[in-house]
């Protein structure tokens, strides 16, 4: 809203200087977007709340100016000369919908010259951002910028038989409006009709044909109120915002349409000449009443923590136009015509401690019981696990979870695969972010693109984040995922990582969560290489799958060599987390080592071997690990050699290296019968 | 003899002086030393000596035997030191090569900033909770005072996945799903992503982090909402930070103000805060009358370009590794 300074005057004395009025103005909840000098003139642009249409007149914002520095606000005086006939016997307002259209006010003017308005009125105007076009659409300009209330003005005698009708529009029906465009209409739109056709779109825009020219002699002035849902809408539908459409949007209160009828009436007389004939037409079906607004004085100060002087609250309402008694510590109050927006005790809490300042409220701290605040459980099992990669020597990544479908098919899914059926927005924005991410991992070697891009080697990321899948039945699932994409030498500078390095960080989760040890069998998605991944089973399910990316996907993402990357839900794990361990005490009795080894196809994948040496030996085994790995001479081709070191203890004796070697026979002969494998001895 | 005597501790000593390895060194002792060295043929000659000599020369022998034995383990000892260092220097290094390091894992710069937030209310007694991503329209919108066709209830900028279904567009939509869940007092704050239909440029992206949290009790007012902002704002950005609450308009609260803090010189705008609504309290299942509560809202992604000097906001979701570095 522009707001020219001059202008302001005439309702408020206003000795600040444009500098003091663009620091204070803020204070009251005034956004002051720009301060503008043309001439001698000084114009705010103001940003304006959505709750507050009246402040999008000058007179709303002069009672602002006038209730911060308790001034008094000067109002234009109603001088208008009412001539017969009576305006209804040349025109009539018939409203279908009261809902839509609350009020009509019509004037009708006769003999008026069309001309161009005067100096200081155009000058006025421009100042605010409005273009002069002719006295009676100034004038009606004029008292919209000053009472907040949008007026149209038609030429009368284009009317059909001279009479208005408010009425959704029917279907086919079209309009030029005064843009020059040509409207669809259909009944979702309100418009104002004479009584063969539609002349103007209900608060927004009025038509061509009836617009006043020249050559017009009777204006038919409308003042109205329309329901600010459907000039939103309409407004929305039309691609078409203005002045008039952004103020009943907001709501113009059906209040003080009569009055700002009036006022445009007297000026348009008082501009272009003629009569203003008496009475004009008040079509107002269901008058709105005005609410009375019971402030406890007590309330104000609970909610503000500090005592407002009565004297005080009361003089900031009464400068805000609020009529109020006071009694006691209750003050009743009937806010002005244009405040829709104070409803009760809080709205008038708010206004009075606006004026009264924020800056003298208190800082206090509240006095409750006292306790540490904390994280839910699983937000502090997510930390953990974050930390834990992060110690791994990862770095979090955070990406956006807006995807496309072009993205998601770089990952070469297969028909059937649920990632392939992601949620979609109804309404996007961009070809880019058209649906909700499924899964972290193409974010994630976005990142890693971006970073080859900038010739960075190593790079070693993981993400926590939300992913989202439609519902079994409705609605959408929404689930914590994790992304580990690794390349690029790490722990050394001459060797790149391996599976077994993006394997390793996993199983440091895994630790650190104290969840067990890491189960990755091997298996196929068709975005890891097909022999180099796995699926991570938890708890019996599948939660993901850990590989080398496969080559066609990281050629899709400019990624040479090779990567690699895991996904996985985080659901489960988190809920399964030990956060808080408990110390397990020394071993008491010394442990006897012995090592396996065994000459086994390569293609047999160790935990097999693993599964069945800690089947055999049982409760006594403390740890088993496989020490080396070897293929080559002189091994047949094929096969390879796999050494385990295993560690038994008991718990309560030492054991007996007799005991131990009957249990190391047994795994001895267990292996070649379940495996095919042999024994090196 | 006595002669002899003194040649041969002078001999000795300069063969001590010359001796560089513990070999000389047995060398010399076996030479002056030893069953056949030169002190043990002068000790026999002492039975043929005249009586009246041979004790004076015997104590003269056993005091040149002391000396030079006194004499040798100086200089084994002088020699042990000069091996013990030769063998260390022959183990120098280069101590400007460069270190050998493990990788070193870093936090995303926007969620240490969430951390850094979440630990300064979690000491004022806030507890950290989350909420879905996925909102219904009544808990992101009608439970906050905006009901269909409210004016602040842009559903242009919301994005839709369903009639009812959207992307929350602030965290606020978790204070309204708490507030059924519990019973007063409470002290909540939770943080997360929000979503805005924004064309994506140097200031905005349609996916951003929010703050939010919210406070009910018997008596809490508009004061304790400023004492508790600006004690968070000093322990985030230092305890010379002031704060400013300008007069704002947000459905769910009433009074509303926008927050900002002083940060090098000029304000920076953090979010938004008022006291809630007795309708959204009402609708909560809270009774307005006996209790009162605070809320605020507060951005995470501008501020945290302000704070760290980032000039786009793209760059936070990028992940360069030349930037995630240097957090």
């Amino acid at each position: 809203m522009k707001a020219p300074l001059s202008w302001l005057r005439e309702y408020v004395d206003v000795s600040e200087t444009p500098a003091v009025l663009a620091e204070q103005l803020p204070m009251l909840g005034l956004g002051v977007e720009s301060v503008e000098q043309a001439g001698d003139e000084v114009v705010f642009d103001l940003e304006i709340a959505s709750n507050r249409p009246d402040l999008l007149s000058l007179i709303g914002i002069a009672r602002e100016m006038a209730a911060w520095r308790r001034r008094d606000v000067r109002l234009p005086e109603d001088r208008l000369e009412e001539h017969d006939p009576a305006a209804s016997t040349l025109t009539a307002v018939q409203i279908a919908d009261a809902g839509l259209c609350p009020r009509y006010v019509a004037h009708v003017i006769t003999g008026v010259t069309v001309g161009p308005s005067p100096a200081w009125l155009a000058s006025r105007l421009e100042a605010a951002g409005v273009r002069p076009i002719n006295n009676i659409v100034d004038a009606t300009n004029y008292v919209m910028l000053e009472w907040g209330q949008p007026q149209h003005a038609f030429d009368l005698d284009t009317l059909a038989e001279r009479r208005i009708v408010v009425r959704p529009a029917a279907a086919g029906e079209r309009l030029v409006t005064l843009d020059g465009l040509e409207r669809d209409l259909d009944p979702q739109i309100l418009v104002i009709a004479d009584a063969r056709r539609p002349v103007a779109v209900a608060g927004i825009m009025g038509g061509g044909e009836t617009e006043i020219s020249a050559t017009t002699r009777r204006v038919l002035l409308e003042a109205a109120s329309f329901a600010p849902a459907g000039v939103r809408r309409t407004s929305r539908r039309l691609g078409l915002r203005t002045e008039a459409s952004a103020r009943f949007e907001r709501g113009v209160d059906p209040e003080g349409t009569a009055r700002a009828a009036r006022r445009c009436a007297q000026l348009i007389a008082e501009l272009a000449g003629g009569r203003v004939l008496r009475g004009g037409v008040d079509a107002y079906p269901r008058p709105a009443s005005r609410p009375t607004i019971v402030l406890r004085l007590p309330r104000l100060r609970r909610v503000l923590g500090m005592t407002v002087p009565a004297a005080d609250a009361e003089a900031i309402l009464t400068r805000l136009g609020i009529d109020l008694r006071r009694d006691g510590d209750i003050i009743r109050a009937t806010p002005p015509i244009g405040r829709r927006d104070l409803e009760r005790e809080e709205d008038l809490i708010e206004e009075v401690v606006r004026h009264y300042g924020y800056e003298r409220i208190p800082e206090a701290l509240p006095v409750e019981t006292m306790h540490q605040g904390r994280r839910a459980a699983k937000l502090e099992t997510e930390a953990s696990a974050r930390d834990a990669l992060i110690r791994a020597g990862l770095t979090e990544a955070c990406t956006i979870s807006l995807v496309s479908v072009r993205l998601l098919e770089r990952l070469g899914l297969e028909d059937g695969d649920p990632w392939r059926n992601p949620v979609p927005l109804h309404n996007p924005l961009t070809s880019d972010h058209t649906h909700l991410r499924p899964c972290l991992l193409p974010g994630l070697l976005e990142a890693a693109r971006i970073n080859v891009s900038h010739r960075r080697e190593a790079v070693h990321l993981f993400e926590i984040g939300r992913v989202f899948a439609r519902g079994q039945t409705a609605g959408i699932d929404e689930r914590r995922a994790l992304a580990l994409a690794l390349r690029g030498p790490w722990l050394t500078r001459d060797r790149d990582v391996t599976f077994l390095h993006l394997r390793g960080a996993l199983e440091t989760l895994f630790a650190e969560l104290r969840i067990g040890p890491l189960e990755i069998q091997p298996a196929q998605r068709a975005w890891l290489h097909p022999y180099r991944g796995g699926e991570i089973v938890f708890g019996g399910d599948v939660v993901g799958a850990a590989g080398e990316l496969h080559p066609d996907v990281a050629a899709r993402f400019d990624l040479p060599g090779r990567t690699y990357v895991a996904e996985m839900t985080l659901g489960g794990l988190l809920e399964r987390a030990v956060t808080q361990p408990r110390f397990s005490g020394f071993p008491r009795f010394p442990a006897v080592r012995r090592d396996v080894a065994v000459v086994a196809p390569e293609a047999l994948p160790q935990s097999h071997v693993e599964s069945v040496i800690r089947e055999i030996a049982g409760i006594l085994l403390e740890s088993v690990e496989l020490f080396d790995v070897y293929a080559g001479p002189p091994l047949a081709q094929g096969r390879r050699n796999l050494a385990y070191t295993l560690i038994f203890r008991a718990p309560d004796r030492t054991l007996a290296g007799e005991e131990v070697d009957g249990v190391i026979r047994r795994i001895h002969e267990a292996l070649p019968e379940r495996l095919p494998v042999t024994i090196r001895l | 003899m006595s002669d002899e005597v003194d040649r041969l501790m002078e001999e000795t000593t300069a063969a001590l002086r010359a001796a560089a390895t513990p070999e000389d060194l047995e060398a010399v002792r076996r030479a002056a030393l030893g069953r056949r060295g030169t002190l043990a043929g002068l000790m026999a000659t002492l039975p043929r000596m005249p009586e009246t000599q041979r004790a004076a020369f015997g104590a003269r022998l056993n005091r040149a035997r002391a000396a030079i034995e006194e004499a040798m383990a100086t200089r084994a000892a002088e020699l042990s030191t000069y091996v013990a260092a030769a063998r260390l220097e022959a183990e120098r290094i280069d101590v400007t090569l460069p270190g050998l390091r493990g990788p070193v894992g870093r936090r995303h710069i926007l969620r240490r900033t969430l951390d850094e937030v979440e630990r300064i209310f979690m000491g004022l007694g806030f507890e950290v909770v989350e909420g879905p991503e996925v909102e219904t329209e009544e808990f992101n919108f009608e439970r906050l005072n905006m009901p269909i066709d409210h004016p602040a209830r842009d559903t242009q900028d919301t994005f839709y996945l369903a009639d009812d279904l959207l992307l929350r567009t602030q965290s606020t939509a978790v204070d309204t799903r708490v507030m059924l869940e519990r019973t007063p007092p409470m002290r909540i704050v939770t943080s997360g992503r929000c979503y805005r239909r924004d064309t994506v440029d140097a200031t905005h992206m349609p996916v951003f982090h929010q703050v939010d949290g919210f406070m009910v009790g018997e008596g809490i007012t508009f004061a304790d909402l400023k004492g508790v902002l600006a004690t968070f704002a000093r322990e985030m950005f230092g305890p010379q930070t002031r704060t400013r609450f300008q007069p704002s308009y947000f459905p769910f609260t009433e009074p509303s103000a926008e927050l900002a803090v002083t940060f090098e010189g000029r304000w920076l705008e953090l979010g938004g805060c008022g006291m809630f609504h007795p309708r959204v309290l009402e609708m909560g299942g809270i009774d307005p009358e006996r209790y009162t509560a605070f809320a605020f809202g507060l951005g995470v992604d501008r501020p945290a370009m302000v704070r760290y000097g980032i000039p786009d906001i793209r760059l936070f979701w990028e992940n360069d590794l030349r930037l995630l570095g240097q957090f």
